[in-house]
């Protein structure tokens, strides 16, 4: 089974961002772009994969700007993945989840046969959750959010996963080629060793070019980037029941925060 | 050009040290600090991602690190918990002598068994009647057929309780001073060595430290590392190896308690307004932050030193001197700027104090340290 992994370099959870000169993004300058959350755990379930159906290989593909690319792949690579492709697109609008789609799936059909493909199931950046079914639908795939625990079904050539909704749980079945895009953290995602970490830094990584975006493809654009105000100390409101406390919560939205009138 | 940033590699080692520290090494710190307790758990996951035998060729199993690489790891390391630290790194020590002093043979049959699944090694010079003269040491190794018999006691060894390998410096000859002295790889299991409790230590105590016996201990000659009379030489180039990583553990431990003293600073209020808008508060926090920079900086010299051929002991001796006094001075000054706080046990920065404090004592205590510098130096004049 071929199964291929799209994953995304998004800025490490500590970083302090600010927005861009053009004031639709954010700088990158000084910001560190690593593999995480989502990703980590469709790697891992790629992984848990080819020990589960014997023969498989785990490609993993991400594009962006060169430098970016690599640390992500090479990330992957220590955690076990086979292959690693850079799409390498300096000035694709990134933020444009159509154009990001095209791009990936254009990769994935040209490393050949691919039966799986997987996504975190959103960006742990900017969360759109987005790009897989665009991917997915570009490749002409049947596509699937918010999945966990993937495994071939008994028999063979089927797969099952689980998906949570409110109040509940569904159970699937379904047939290859299939696009997933998986929760965070449910499968504990492995740590790369140092050993591992060493083979990855001369590990090849295979490099193509994004095709450019169609000027007509641009379906959506940042407008602004800007970070959030300064948090304001919280204000208590102390009550007796539960009647007193609505009435004064809503005088104080009213009067003070004016969120309504 | 001289380049002072990360290489790509460099980075991502320092990452996965960082997040091991940071996810499985601090959440346990204080709990083992209290106890003590001895976080075997903590040390086995250590082996398993590769941060143990970090200086061990991969060919035997180790890591196969330079030292600045060693370095980078071991600072991550302690930020999160120094005594874990000397733990994780006693191996390291333990180890060098075989691979200065060890044939093919001896490193192929002892190092693989022992880097292949978790052990912990000690390094076992030290005795109760001297540390820094390691010349005067009263272990006897006396020849007897294809062996040797060894007799006398250590103390002061990290990790002994629980090693399962040690590297023994005794003498052949006491009248020939450090000329008798003979280095041997003693295995746990040998009969008669004896290792002592656990002794109770004012810091580190996620480390283990204990007394070790050799009565009687019949050690095959095959496991003398060198020749007779040649384990003081491989003791110091030991120390030279060594001595560097004890700079990065101090550095690690400083940043903890600048990193603390900052965002205490920025949160705690006295005369309406944070602390780290008085001066008297900035102008501490600034010569912390210039202690810990020179600490890595100095650390960093000396690895780059070593690791491109260089001997080494006046830029090691000076970095390891130096950052283990700014570890203390700037976990000294991280519990002044917490003040009341800082003193109890319920915040974190006094156990950097008594953390540090070991940094200052081994692997070569200061006076030693500052005599090395002294002696290269003034050889520079003479």
């Amino acid at each position: 089974m071929e199964i291929v992994v799209c994953v995304k370099p998004v800025p490490e959870a500590e970083s302090r961002l600010r927005p861009d000169a053009a004031g639709t993004g954010f700088d990158p300058d000084g910001v560190k772009f690593v593999l995480a959350g989502y990703d980590e755990s469709a790697v891992e379930q790629a992984l848990l994969l080819r020990q589960a159906v014997a023969g498989s290989t785990v490609s993993v593909v991400a594009l962006g700007p060169a430098a970016r690319v690599d640390e992500v792949l090479r990330a992957s690579i220590a955690l076990g993945c086979d292959r690693a492709t850079a799409v390498e697109a300096a000035d694709l609008p990134l933020a444009d989840p159509v154009a990001t789609g095209r791009a990936l799936a254009e990769a994935i059909a040209a490393l050949g046969r691919h039966d799986l493909v997987l996504f975190g199931k959103q960006a742990g950046d900017d969360e759109e959750g987005l790009v897989g079914a665009a991917t997915a639908e570009a490749l002409g795939v049947p596509f699937v959010g918010h999945v966990i625990d993937l495994r071939p079904a008994e028999g063979g050539g089927r797969f099952t996963f689980r998906r949570s909704v409110e109040r509940g749980e569904e159970r699937w079945e379904a047939p290859l080629p299939l696009a997933v895009g998986l929760q965070q953290a449910w499968n504990d995602p492995r740590t790369a060793t140092l050993p591992a970490i060493l083979r990855s830094r001369k590990a090849t990584i295979g490099r193509r070019a994004a095709a450019p975006a169609p000027a007509s493809s641009g379906s959506s654009a940042p407008v602004r980037f800007a970070l959030p105000p300064p948090r304001q100390g919280a204000k208590m409101i102390e009550f007796a029941t539960p009647e007193e406390a609505a009435r004064k919560l809503v005088r104080l939205l009213q009067e003070e925060a004016k969120v309504f009138p | 050009m001289v380049d002072f940033s990360l290489s790509a590699e460099a980075e991502s080692l320092r990452d996965l040290a960082r997040k091991f520290a940071r996810s499985e090494m601090a959440p346990h710190a204080a709990e083992c600090d209290r106890g003590p307790r001895f976080p075997e758990e903590i040390y086995r996951k250590a082996h398993e991602l590769g941060l143990m035998n970090l200086n061990v060729p991969s060919e035997y199993g180790g890591s196969g690190l330079g030292l600045f690489d060693q370095c980078v790891i071991v600072e991550e390391l302690a930020y999160a918990c120094g005594g874990m630290t000397t733990s994780i790194i006693a191996n390291c020590l333990a180890l060098e002598p075989i691979l200065l002093g060890g044939s093919d043979e001896q490193k192929r049959r002892v190092l693989e068994p022992f880097c292949a699944s978790y052990h912990l090694a000690s390094f076992c010079l030290t005795e109760p009647g001297g540390g820094s003269d390691a010349g005067g040491l009263k272990t006897r190794a006396r020849r007897d057929g294809d062996h040797y018999v060894l007799d006398g006691e250590k103390c002061f060894i990290t990790n002994a309780p629980h090693a399962s390998l040690y590297t023994v410096f005794a003498t052949v000859d006491p009248a020939a001073r450090h000329r008798g002295i003979t280095a041997f790889v003693v295995p746990r299991s040998a009969e008669g060595v004896v290792p002592g409790k656990d002794e109770e230590k004012m810091g580190h105590r996620a480390s283990s430290t204990s007394t070790v016996r050799f009565e009687h201990v019949q050690v095959p000659a095959a496991d003398r590392l060198l020749a007779d009379g040649e384990g003081f030489g491989l003791a110091m180039r030991t120390l030279d190896q060594t001595r560097t990583p004890i700079g990065a553990l101090a550095t690690g431990i400083a940043q903890a308690a600048l990193d603390h003293a900052a965002r205490y600073a920025l949160k705690r209020e006295t005369f309406g307004k944070p602390i780290a808008e008085h001066q008297a508060i900035q102008i501490k926090l600034a010569n912390m932050a210039q202690a810990v920079h020179a600490a890595r900086f100095l650390t960093w010299h000396a690895a780059w030193t070593i690791d491109r051929g260089g001997r080494g002991t006046l830029e090691s001796s000076i970095a390891k001197c130096f950052a283990s006094d700014a570890a203390l001075h700037v976990a000294d000054e991280a519990i002044q700027t917490f003040g009341g706080y800082g003193y109890m046990k319920e915040y974190p920065v006094e156990k950097l104090l008594r953390d540090a404090k070991l940094t200052q004592i081994y692997e070569g205590a200061n006076e030693i340290q500052r005599t090395v510098i002294a002696r290269e130096l003034l050889r520079g004049y003479a």
